[in-house]
């Protein structure tokens, strides 16, 4: 019983890897005001460019700049859409998961699986040895991640700036703040986030595929939303969505008591859990009070 | 300044396919031909364009209801599965005309009833329509997969579909080209809904709330028994486009059956900007860019060439159009 647990949790981690990340990323760039519904568009950007990359120049470390360079890419086009050209918030990301659904489609279509001989992707170098052999220092750097995220918004300059943006953008203007420049430095870093997290997940899966990414860009946005928008919350959220994912792959065509629970259920958590939580179920949802101001 | 800010975008988008185009190895006027041959080249392509055209244009007036009350509807895809399936549920078991009408009520009321927690969240809780409506379209996917796959599964098939619904909304051909009675009601529907919302006291309060919430609001409108209401209708609504993909279109109910109509519908409304005709047009041209594509894949250029050309016309139709006032820089 204890070993199967310590086996769910191991598969667990990778899965709410790229969840964290995610999430990590939603919450630098709705906490400077800006809504971010393209997670997923960045995060299949990052994962197809990452395995072209990879792929031309047999270099899992050019992948990897490769791919993150494409999720900042879409990221800064979504602060400039936003906050330049002034377009809906909503309007901009589901252009970007839009085209980068069609780009990607187009990328997979035309130099990916043309070949007669799928590329394998080449995996990032990874593992260290003895306790920690099982867990990749991605999934540590993911974990580590949230805890520098409070540590950075809560108590130094930047981030607090970033929270002024994000709550009161007027006021933040008058305390002679920028609040275009700073969502440009959130943009920035939500798209380094993003794009290491499309790069994990095409470094597991070891090939790219059309819409890889499968929804983990709103779970994560889920996440954060279940978390308050608040970097520990968002963090466990994401590991229990990640341990549900792990127990639903588990569960596969296990009956519990004569009844087998079907896998659409388990994979729906996510998404009612999100739903409940912004009715206020729990406790009342609070967003970012200057989200999607100017 | 802003006039060639809207300039470059626009460069920068063209700049962009043509690029895309290139990369396919492909010249772009050879390319802008297979597209229109493919899209309105004779009457087989236009009957395709047209059948694609029909359930755009319905999910395209859903989301036109919702932009005009001021919420975003991204949930009509998953109000139009969810509604694709009640209806071929009922239509399954009834033939005959009773069958359409009511696997078209099932279809219509599953639908509103998948808006209807966003609608009451947004009212109530003030949580953003945006966001939950996301949520519940992958639980509408999940669900219709399940019950596909499951109880409402046909007997011997491998993939997860319905058996044959035993009716279908009539044909109405002519000369060769393929109208469906489904494509007279959508336009029939922009119209009624222009009139609705011109004439009549729900769809000014409507047009009102969704101007400026609090000076509606203290005009004595409730504010959000309108938000409810108009949620619901968009829902209702994308219910029918679901009740025409299978009624008038495919004649049963399979997971992939939406393909991506509820996104590509908010496109249609966005392009249409304030206007109930310009759906007619923006929907048209999403129906092409739905055929024309296929033709293009058939010529070597990747079909998903047409959502970036989708994401770009979305981009510019918003900055055109639906710029917000400049407030705080």
């Amino acid at each position: 019983m204890l070993n199967a647990l310590v086996v769910l949790v191991l598969n667990a981690l990778p899965l709410a890897a790229p969840l964290i990340l995610a999430a990590m990323a939603g919450l630098f760039s709705e906490r400077s005001g800006v809504i971010d519904i393209s997670l997923e568009g960045k995060m299949l950007s990052a994962a197809c460019i990452g395995a072209w990359v990879a792929g031309a120049s047999h270099s899992a470390v050019l992948g990897f700049a490769g791919g993150v360079l494409a999720a900042v890419i879409l990221s800064t086009l979504h602060w400039l859409f936003t906050q330049h050209y002034r377009i809906d918030h909503v309007v901009s990301g589901m252009a970007l998961n839009a085209m980068a659904l069609g780009a990607t489609n187009f990328i997979n279509t035309k130099f990916l699986s043309t070949a007669s001989e799928i590329p394998e992707v080449p995996k990032l170098p990874v593992h260290l040895a003895g306790a920690f052999a099982y867990i990749s220092v991605y999934v540590m750097l993911a974990f580590v991640v949230p805890f520098a995220v409070r540590a950075y918004v809560g108590r130094t300059r930047g981030g607090l700036r970033l929270l002024a943006v994000g709550n009161a953008p007027g006021k933040a203007r008058l305390a002679g703040l920028a609040p275009v420049r700073v969502r440009l430095w959130a943009a920035l870093i939500n798209g380094v986030l993003t794009g290491i997290a499309g790069v994990l997940i095409v470094d597991n899966a070891g090939r790219f595929t059309d819409n890889m990414t499968a929804g983990r860009g709103y779970i994560a946005l889920a996440a954060l939303i279940i978390g308050g928008w608040r970097a520990l919350p968002a963090l466990v959220a994401c590991v229990a969505f990640g341990l549900f994912d792990a127990l639903q792959i588990a569960l596969q065509g296990v009956s519990i008591g004569g009844i087998q629970a079907p896998p659409e259920l388990w994979q729906s958590m996510p998404y009612l859990a999100a739903v409940f939580a912004l009715a206020g179920l729990v406790k009342r949802s609070r967003p970012p009070a200057g989200l999607g101001q100017h | 300044m802003r006039g060639w800010s809207t300039l470059w975008l626009v460069l920068g988008g063209i700049a962009v396919l043509f690029g895309a185009v290139m990369l396919a190895g492909a010249s772009p006027a050879a390319v802008t031909l297979a597209f229109l041959k493919g899209s309105f080249g004779d009457a087989s392509h236009l009957s395709q364009t047209l059948v694609k055209t029909t359930p755009l244009l319905i999910a395209g007036i859903a989301v036109f209801i919702g932009l005009r009350a001021g919420l975003f509807n991204i949930g009509v895809e998953g109000q139009l599965v969810i509604g694709a399936l009640a209806c071929a549920a009922v239509a399954v078991k009834l033939p005959g005309a009773g069958g359409a009408v009511l696997g078209t009520i099932a279809g219509v009321v599953a639908g509103a009833l998948w808006a209807l927690p966003a609608a009451v969240i947004k009212a109530y809780r003030g949580g953003h329509e945006v966001i939950t409506t996301i949520m519940l379209n992958s639980v509408a996917g999940f669900l219709t997969l399940y019950l596909a796959a499951g109880p409402l599964k046909a007997p011997g098939q491998d993939h997860p579909t319905t058996a044959d619904v035993l009716t279908r909304l009539p044909d109405l051909s002519v000369a060769g080209l393929k109208v469906n009675a489904a494509l007279v009601v959508a336009v029939l529907l922009v119209f009624a809904v222009a009139y609705w919302l011109r004439r009549t006291v729900a769809g000014y309060e409507l047009e009102a709330v969704g101007a400026n919430p609090l000076a509606a609001e203290f005009a004595g409108i409730d504010r959000r028994k309108v938000v409810v209401s108009a949620m619901c209708a968009s829902g209702a609504i994308a219910g029918a486009a679901g009740v025409v993909q299978v009624l008038a279109l495919e004649g049963r109910f399979f997971p992939e059956i939406s393909s991506g109509i509820g996104f590509d519908a908010l496109g249609v409304a966005l392009l249409a900007g304030g206007s109930p005709i310009g759906l007619l047009v923006s929907s048209l041209g999403f129906g092409a860019l739905t055929t024309g594509g296929t033709q293009l894949a058939i010529e070597g250029v990747p079909k998903g060439i047409t959502q970036v050309v989708l994401g770009i016309l979305i981009v510019a139709a918003a900055a055109l159009r639906y710029r917000k006032v400049v407030t705080v820089a």
